[in-house]
């Protein structure tokens, strides 16, 4: 398992998403755009170039069956995207946000998607034919902070959701005339729209991260105190996990299979947890082998030339035997990595492959080659 | 070095690299606006507990932490009067350029001698071991430079004396 392609798109990518059949990709770099890349002979090309809003966009998501890429960004306002021909055509979403609009993610069923927002509600669109836009209900009074990412479960009821205020809660997100009510036994369909049905209250601080693992038992999250949660048989009586690692926190987690899960952020390494036989979660190793960069001992930082002009003064030679700089981060990464999505077809319940995104405008594409290969 | 001076000054650099963990994050109180929390303080559960470093009493480095800002105040030693009037001159001269330190505040925290405001979009620019080295030789060489400087004002005012008192021989 490595990494099997690195690219550098921009200076810094807030978020990115792929098309369905993975020959393309959206990001956002760091601004009000959204470019889209296409590999065409070996090589990236830019396709299109989304502009629509006004400030930066916190997050894309591609759907897999109907082609529509959502966006939402900090300018409170989110857009569905339609290929029609070779053109990308926005469609207004009604969200009544009157805050920045900070995660995005499709229902599995694409008749719906949900958006966080820093206005401490989620608002969960659907398309109303008539006027030819989405229009949006919102779960209001329920979060006491910004909401950092959303995650639906696979029955395309429920959905999850992280903040800043350290829960994590899961909402049913019933819509009469949208959903039909399932036939099956499952007593969170019984819910009505934003009936909360469990508030899990692990983290002392703020939550990232929310993911549910596909066959949709379990729950994971990441806390910023270098925590990541487990919560199994999510319901009236949950039982929850708490792995704690010694490297910085994580930003956001993938699950590979249903016992297996990637977590990235601050440490600029995917970090892989797995569950043993018994269920129990734990952290395993790091993706990347972290190579041993050769502690410079001259520093070449602007800074210390602009301190050593300040000074009149050449000031690098002074400090070679005070200490080697803090761990260099050498790697497919090499700032926080914000963004890790999978790269699956429908129908898949293992992400073989999966790429990763940061603040150093790289997208790495990682591949398993067997799911025990990792655990090694 | 000093073994104590090389201690504090690790705690700090270790400290820095878990509190440096920023991201982009739009204000919650004021429509499309992005302030750093740390300096509004509006929303008490975006911050994080502040952290005391101290050496000694004259010695000490605060850092405060919130989720896409965090600010280190740094009190530089001053033994004597002299020191004290050196340092206050120099690190004015320091603030007064602060655009050119880019993470420099313009204003020291009340009770400290120099502050550091590290956005996210510092993160973003500039690499977290670079930034985390340079506030670290900072304030290595803020005392070093003290006492330089306080060592030529002394051999300065010797000579000076010593000239001006020629004249009565």
């Amino acid at each position: 398992m490595a990494a099997v392609a690195i690219h550098q798109f921009a200076q810094c990518i807030t978020c990115h998403a792929w098309s369905p059949d993975h020959s393309m990709v959206a990001f956002c770099p760091n601004n009000n755009e959204v470019h889209i890349y296409k590999l065409v002979r070996e090589k990236w090309e830019k396709l299109h170039v989304l502009y629509k809003h006004d400030q930066i966009v916190s997050a894309i998501d591609w759907s897999l069956r109907s082609n529509k890429i959502v966006t939402a960004s900090h300018d409170r306002n989110s857009y569905v995207w339609n290929q029609e021909g070779s053109e990308w055509v926005p469609t207004l979403v009604i969200l009544r946000l009157n805050r920045a609009a900070l995660c995005v993610q499709w229902s599995p069923k694409e008749n719906k998607f949900a958006v966080g927002s820093g206005a401490k509600t989620v608002c969960i669109c659907y398309y109303e034919e008539e006027n030819n836009w989405w229009v949006s209900k919102l779960i209001r009074k329920k979060h006491n902070s910004s909401v950092t990412s959303v995650a639906w479960h696979p029955n395309n009821i429920l959905i999850a959701t992280t903040s800043t205020d350290g829960k994590c809660r899961v909402f049913s997100t019933f819509i009469k005339g949208v959903d039909a009510r399932a036939t099956g036994i499952s007593s969170s369909n019984d819910a009505k729209f934003g009936e909360q049905i469990v508030q899990l209250d692990l983290s002392s601080t703020w939550t990232f991260g929310v993911k549910w693992s596909p066959s949709g038992n379990t729950l994971a999250y990441a806390g910023h105190n270098s925590m990541i949660y487990f919560v199994d048989d999510v319901g009236p009586s949950p039982s929850a996990q708490s792995v704690a690692f010694r490297d910085l926190p994580l930003r956001d987690v993938l699950f590979v299979s249903d016992r297996m899960a990637i977590g990235v952020g601050f440490d600029c390494n995917p970090m892989v947890f797995a569950a043993d036989e018994r269920g129990i979660w734990s952290f395993v190793r790091f993706l990347d082998e972290r190579k041993i960069a050769p502690s410079s001992s001259k520093y070449s930082s602007q800074f210390s030339e602009a301190f050593g002009k300040l000074y009149g003064q050449p000031k690098h030679g002074m400090n070679n035997d005070t200490h080697d700089s803090s761990r260099h981060r050498g790697g497919a990464h090499e700032n926080c990595i914000t963004c890790i999505v999978p790269m699956i077809t429908a129908g898949d319940t293992v992400a073989k492959r999966f790429s990763t995104s940061g603040l150093d405008g790289k997208i790495v594409t990682w591949e398993l080659d067997n799911v025990t290969d990792a655990l090694r | 070095m000093a073994n104590s001076l090389r201690s504090y000054l690790t705690c700090i650099r270790n400290t820095l690299d878990a509190a440096m963990c920023l991201q982009n994050f739009p204000c919650q109180e004021v429509e499309r606006h992005n302030k750093p929390e740390v300096e509004l303080k509006t929303s008490p559960e975006l911050l994080l507990n502040p952290i005391l470093i101290c050496r000694n009493e004259a010695e000490k480095c605060l850092i405060e932490t919130s989720i896409n800002s965090i600010r280190v105040s740094i009190k530089v030693k001053q033994a004597d009067e002299l020191e004290n009037i050196l340092a206050k001159k120099f690190l004015r001269f320091l603030s007064m350029r602060a655009e050119a330190f880019q993470v420099l505040r313009r204003k020291p925290v009340q009770g400290y001698d120099l502050s550091f405001l590290i956005t996210n979009y510092h993160c973003e620019d500039m690499q977290k071991h670079k930034l985390i080295d340079f506030i670290v030789q900072f304030m290595e060489d803020i005392d070093k430079e003290i006492s330089e400087l306080k060592l030529s004002v002394n051999t300065r005012g010797r000579l000076v004396a010593t000239e001006f008192l020629k004249q009565f021989i």
